[in-house]
């Protein structure tokens, strides 16, 4: 078997590599001086506002904690454009319904998120974010490039 | 050696389940065919669109770059082997301070974050695609961005010179001429209200730019600008990127001013939650 | 008539005919302009098919419209170009409002337009950037198809049109955007264009006049001279309009190339 070049092998292991890490600027804007892509948060609770707006669609979710209190959770999403592109209705979430979202915490200390991923509780249905974080405009996560020749 | 192999055997396995269902070379893989040729006119014109069975547009890689960070994973086709590191880049003093600022604060304050037009390289990793309308007759090209700020810019291919009473401008002034297969693209009349790079390649009004296009495969557009400015740089130097091949998307309609939360909570690396 | 009478009529005609030969006829009417600027056809493709855009060598763009807001054809009202009333009054004749339309309309008016969102250079959308001042380009992209608008003021900004004859998404299901989402095909030698998808956040009118998502535009263009570009517009939003309704205005060819500029907030 023969040995692939060393510029392959270190382009293929960091492909890997950033498979797994979100890789910054898929946004007009840098991901690393908004959010920390070190403090990943996972939220459920119960959709209050979808804004569908460019250059980021924002989902609102009321997270109520176990003695009950409620706070609002802001995630950012990628344009709606590409949410659609990605499977997404204006009329595929529910004001109401309950969902998990899983992103990377602001660094502003806010409650608010850069979405990776949105779960509806009700079917299981799960939607990328297609945000800044490693989707990409073909919706592979975190998707391998190809090789420079 | 043994590990080696299984190693790269290990990758051959995990990269194409990375996307099922896609067949390694097709255009929407992960792996597309780098030997595919570019298409080209009846007359042998290379083309740098799709077709109408094959329509697509280009995208910047995530993290392109004109110049080599340490530290920062080169990501395939984010930069061309032959960047430059930083080190290299002949900055003058206030212009590389600049740009370690810029770094240092992950690129929060750029312009092009507010909606600002942002001429020159900074079109080339905007995202959600370019489209490149090369019109032969008229004698131009007409690049139209989808991202911020979703505008369109002209490079005038007749031969005209550059005027002589230019007004600063965000994409400058363009004439560009073929040599072979490459579009060259000369501008001038830069405003200094944008970044040249999105990671924050400074520049003057005196800024000189000479892109070079080229498409080497049906998959890859290779872009390289040579920046040549007396007001920041020593002398002329060269960095880019490649797009990659977006198949299948088309130009959409966005507004970066709509609803534009990001800069109010762009605060750099000093933010902890 | 007495010969003394004829005679200050007949310099009077002749001043005229020197006035209309030296500056071209005014074009504020389609007929007359395509009659005093109609000797020149408009240039084709080597298929036969209208160009919109330059002839082979050419310069040049699409500017001088003849109209400078969206007002109802064939209704003549006082208005700047800005699309302000000079008799609130008037305000009702400008389209077939429903009750709810009028009332906002007359208080963007009133307001002189304090709330236009293109103070914050959200906009100016369809059909708003068609008569937003620093002309316009119509690419026709054989390749793929495809119309591109292109717009020399506003946010320098462009749309597109799909001629491939896809079907336009459910208005129900798609996020309504600035200039909707647009199919074209050609009747003729006349782009017709409809769009649907329109969301609310930006005014489609540079007088204030109201939409809402239901609404649903029509457009035709064509060129039937060289130096003229006839635009046709029809405004089908029932939620805010009691029927259909329709404006018009022409374009004039001018030499030269489109220039940079861009809306600003003036916020850094």
């Amino acid at each position: 078997m023969s040995i692939p070049k060393t510029s392959h092998l270190i382009s293929s292991i960091l492909v890997v590599l950033l498979a797994a890490a979100p890789v910054p600027s898929e946004a007009h804007h840098s991901f690393a001086a908004e959010y920390d892509s070190l403090k990943p948060v996972t939220v459920t609770g119960v959709v209050t506002r979808v804004e569908w707006t460019n250059p980021h669609t924002y989902i609102y979710v009321d997270v109520t904690d176990k003695d009950g209190k409620v706070t609002t959770w802001g995630f950012e999403m990628g344009p709606p454009h590409m949410l659609q592109r990605a499977g997404w209705k204006k009329n595929s979430l529910s004001i109401g319904e309950q969902v998990i979202v899983d992103g990377w915490m602001a660094r502003n200390r806010s409650q608010y998120a850069n979405a990776r991923k949105v779960t509806r509780v009700s079917t299981g249905e799960v939607l990328g974010a297609a945000s800044s974080g490693g989707q990409t405009l073909t919706g592979n996560p975190g998707g391998a490039r190809p090789d420079t020749p | 050696m043994r590990a080696l192999a299984l190693f790269v055997l290990g990758l051959g396995v995990l990269l194409p389940a990375a996307t099922p269902g896609q067949q390694a070379g097709s255009p929407g893989s992960q792996h597309p065919d780098l030997t595919r040729p570019p298409p080209r006119g009846p007359d042998g014109r290379i083309s740098f669109a799709g077709t109408p069975q094959e329509v697509g547009n280009w995208e910047g890689p995530p993290g392109a770059t004109m110049i080599f960070n340490k530290g920062r994973p080169a990501v395939p086709g984010a930069a061309l082997p032959t960047n430059l590191t930083v080190d290299q880049v002949p900055f003058q003093p206030w212009a590389r301070e600049q740009y370690m600022k810029r770094q240092a604060n992950l690129t929060a304050d750029d312009p092009h974050t507010r909606c600002k037009p942002s001429g020159g390289p900074r079109l080339w990793h905007t995202p959600y695609g370019i489209e490149v309308l090369d019109m032969p007759e008229t004698k131009e090209v007409i690049f139209i961005g989808v991202g911020a700020p979703h505008s369109w810019r002209i490079v005038y291919l007749d031969g005209r010179p550059h005027p002589k009473d230019l007004k600063p401008s965000w994409y400058g002034h363009s004439i560009g001429h073929w040599e072979g297969d490459t579009l060259v693209i000369d501008t001038v009349g830069f405003n200094e209200r944008f970044w040249l790079t999105r990671e924050g390649v400074p520049h003057t009004s005196k800024a000189h730019l000479i892109e070079r296009i080229s498409r080497p495969n049906f998959y890859q557009l290779k872009y390289e600008a040579t920046i040549d400015d007396p007001g920041a740089y020593t002398h002329a130097w060269s960095g880019g990127w490649f797009l990659r091949w977006s198949p299948g998307n088309e130009p959409f309609d966005y507004l970066c001013q709509e609803n534009n939360r990001d800069p109010a909570r762009m605060i750099g690396p000093q933010g902890e939650h | 008539m007495s010969s003394r009478a004829r005679a200050p009529l007949a310099a009077l005609a002749g001043l005229g005919a020197a006035i209309v030969a030296f500056y071209g006829a005014p074009v504020w009417t389609t007929s007359a302009a395509a009659a005093a600027l109609g000797e020149v056809p408009p240039p084709r493709f080597s298929d036969g098919m209208v160009r919109f855009d330059r002839a082979p060598g050419e310069k040049g763009y699409w500017s001088l419209p003849s109209a400078s807001s969206l007002i109802e054809e064939g209704v003549s009202v006082k208005m700047d170009a800005r699309g302000r009333l000079a008799n609130l009054a008037d305000a009702s004749r400008v389209a077939p409002f429903q009750p709810w339309a009028l009332a906002l309309y007359q208080y963007r008016q009133k307001n002189d337009f304090v709330d236009d969102p293109m103070h914050e250079c959200i906009g100016p959308g369809n059909p708003r950037a068609m008569l937003t001042p620093g002309g316009i380009r119509i690419i026709q992209d054989r390749n793929y198809n495809r119309v591109y608008i292109l717009y020399g003021g506003g946010n320098h900004g462009w749309r597109v049109i799909f001629l491939d004859g896809r079907k336009p998404p459910d208005p129900d299901e798609v996020v309504g955007t600035f200039y909707g989402n647009a199919v074209g095909h050609w009747e003729g030698d006349t782009l017709v264009v409809e769009s649907i998808g329109f969301n609310t956040r930006f005014w489609f009118s540079n007088g204030g006049l109201p939409h809402t998502e239901a609404l649903h535009l029509t457009e035709r263009f064509s060129r039937p001279s060289h130096d003229v570009l006839r635009y046709e517009v029809t405004i089908d939003d029932p939620r805010t309009y009691t029927r259909p309704w329709k404006s018009a205005w022409t374009f004039r060819w001018v030499p030269g190339d489109i220039a940079e500029y861009y809306c600003e907030t003036g916020r850094p």
